[in-house]
């Protein structure tokens, strides 16, 4: 007999199957991808050129979100100002809005004919959409929420008498922010980086319908391997598995703190 | 030259009143109990509350004054804080923390030096907040207060947190400190030998329970 207090029986009847529906279409990729070829399969011309340009792209658009994403989950976090609750539902909004959707709306913001894009077109001749730019703007749509909602509970754990101290000890405003919150919020702001980067990375269905498929230009790994599966190429097999690498590499590079961020700010 | 303070916090039923006058060189110990009003009274000498009503001078000059509209960034007030639990920037080694705002131009000052010695400091500068214990925290707090150049110096329960032992040797170094010190101290304490050893004179936060928490400080007891 086990001396403990006695769980509800068979949660692991329900358990099981969660846990093998993810687990075996990873088995699977592992197990059909012909490693002999690996290396051959991803570094052939269309995924190599795809590799390249998803590093890049989803480099600038987690620039942009620590860019701009840092300020405003600052002030959401600390400023009361009028419609904070619209603005903040409004950042979050893309991570529940389906990705297509959410370039379906960008294509009528600053497409050629877009609420935005028309005047773009017709006063600086800039045309977004379509363009390497378009793929940023679509990953940076996408995955700027994960990055302002982590800092966002990042700033809100901030010890604001730390903060008071560091302006009694002489440091200014931008000093205290820059030396003392910045300093104390790093690792949420290194995990919000990895998250934003991967959900960066992995974004197809607001690229697709933004900035079209087009190799060398808006083809990222995500939509090569779309491309790559229409045609029944087995590299599409190779694309997958190393988009699995890096996903697992991001999950062991960030261990529990991904979840904790998730859940307070990751302090 | 003194630090005159004589002004009203309104925050939402809570009001404070505080008049207070404190010369330079002499240590005004506050007392009174929990949630009446010592640390927002230190906060706002500080200049991270801003008075509702009213006016501190320093030396004459306005840091706060409410029917100017002058407020002196906290940055500007020349003050020096030791706050509850130390305040210490937990990210930062301990030599960063008693940095913290000087220049490089201080290391290897025999001030510097001096003070690292007076609160046997040598084995943990470059520890980080977190894994010290409490009475160590706290004499790192001290020893950056008392570095801090300053025109006030404000603390906020010092020896609360400590131990029978840290306790007397902060004491002791406080002591040291306040007799070389030409500003103005304010002490936040709860500990009556304290007040007694360390203070020149004492205020008490009195409270009265009306339809309002009000509560005033002032009304000097000069030893």
């Amino acid at each position: 007999m086990k001396r403990n207090l006695s769980p509800p029986r068979g949660l692991w009847l329900f358990a099981l199957p969660a846990a093998a529906i993810v687990v075996v279409p990873v088995i699977a990729v592992v197990w059909r991808t012909d490693w002999s070829n690996f290396f051959a399969s991803i570094s052939n011309d269309v995924s190599r050129t795809a590799l390249v340009l998803s590093l890049r792209t989803s480099f600038f658009a987690t620039s942009l979100a620590l860019i701009f994403g840092t300020p405003l989950a600052w002030l959401l976090a600390n400023r009361q100002f009028k419609f904070k609750a619209v603005v903040r539902a409004l950042c979050v909004l893309p991570m529940v809005l389906p990705p297509v959707v959410g370039g379906v709306a960008l294509l009528y913001a600053f497409g050629r004919r877009g609420l935005v894009g028309a005047s773009l077109d017709e006063w600086f001749g800039i045309r977004l959409a379509f363009t390497e730019t378009a793929a940023v703007l679509a990953q940076f749509f996408v995955a700027a929420p994960f990055f302002i909602l982590v800092m966002e509970a990042a700033f809100d754990q901030v010890d604001r008498r730390l903060v008071g101290a560091a302006r009694t000890f002489g440091a200014g405003p931008w000093r205290a922010f820059v030396t003392v919150t910045l300093g104390l919020v790093r690792p949420s702001l290194v995990a919000a980086l990895v998250l934003t980067w991967a959900r960066a990375l992995g974004e197809f269905g607001a690229t697709i319908a933004f900035a079209g498929n087009t190799a060398g230009r808006t083809q990222t790994v995500p939509l090569a391997v779309y491309s790559q599966l229409e045609s029944g190429d087995q590299d599409a097999l190779a694309l997958s598995m190393l988009m699995m690498i890096v996903s697992l590499g991001v999950l062991i590079a960030l261990r529990g703190r991904l979840i904790s961020a998730l859940r307070r700010g990751g302090q | 030259m003194s630090l005159e303070i004589d002004c009203r916090l309104l925050r939402g039923k809570f009001s404070l009143d505080v008049q207070l006058s404190v010369e330079r060189g002499s240590t005004l110990a506050i007392t009174g109990e929990n949630g009446s009003g010592k640390t927002s009274t230190l906060d706002m000498v500080a200049g991270l509350l801003a008075c509702t009503e009213g006016k501190i001078l320093l030396h004459g000059k306005a840091l706060d004054d409410s029917t100017s509209g002058r407020f002196v960034q906290p940055e500007l007030r020349g003050v020096s804080t030791v706050f509850q639990g130390g305040g210490l920037f937990s990210h930062l080694s301990v030599e960063k923390n008693i940095l913290f705002g000087r220049n490089a131009a201080y290391k290897n000052t025999t001030k510097l030096d001096n003070t690292i010695g007076q609160f046997n400091l040598a084995g943990l500068m470059s520890r980080k907040p977190p894994t010290l214990s409490g009475g160590q925290r706290q004499r790192v707090a001290l020893a950056r207060a008392f570095l801090a150049p300053s025109d006030i110096l404000l603390l906020d329960e010092p020896t609360t947190s400590l131990d029978a032992v840290s306790r007397d040797e902060v004491r002791r170094a406080m002591k040291a400190f306040f007799e070389i010190y030409d500003g103005v101290v304010i002490l936040v304490s709860h500990d009556d030998t304290e007040v007694a050893e360390l203070a020149t004179q004492v205020a008490r936060v009195r409270v009265s329970r009306d339809e309002t928490t009000s509560a005033k400080l002032g009304g000097l007891v000069v030893k």
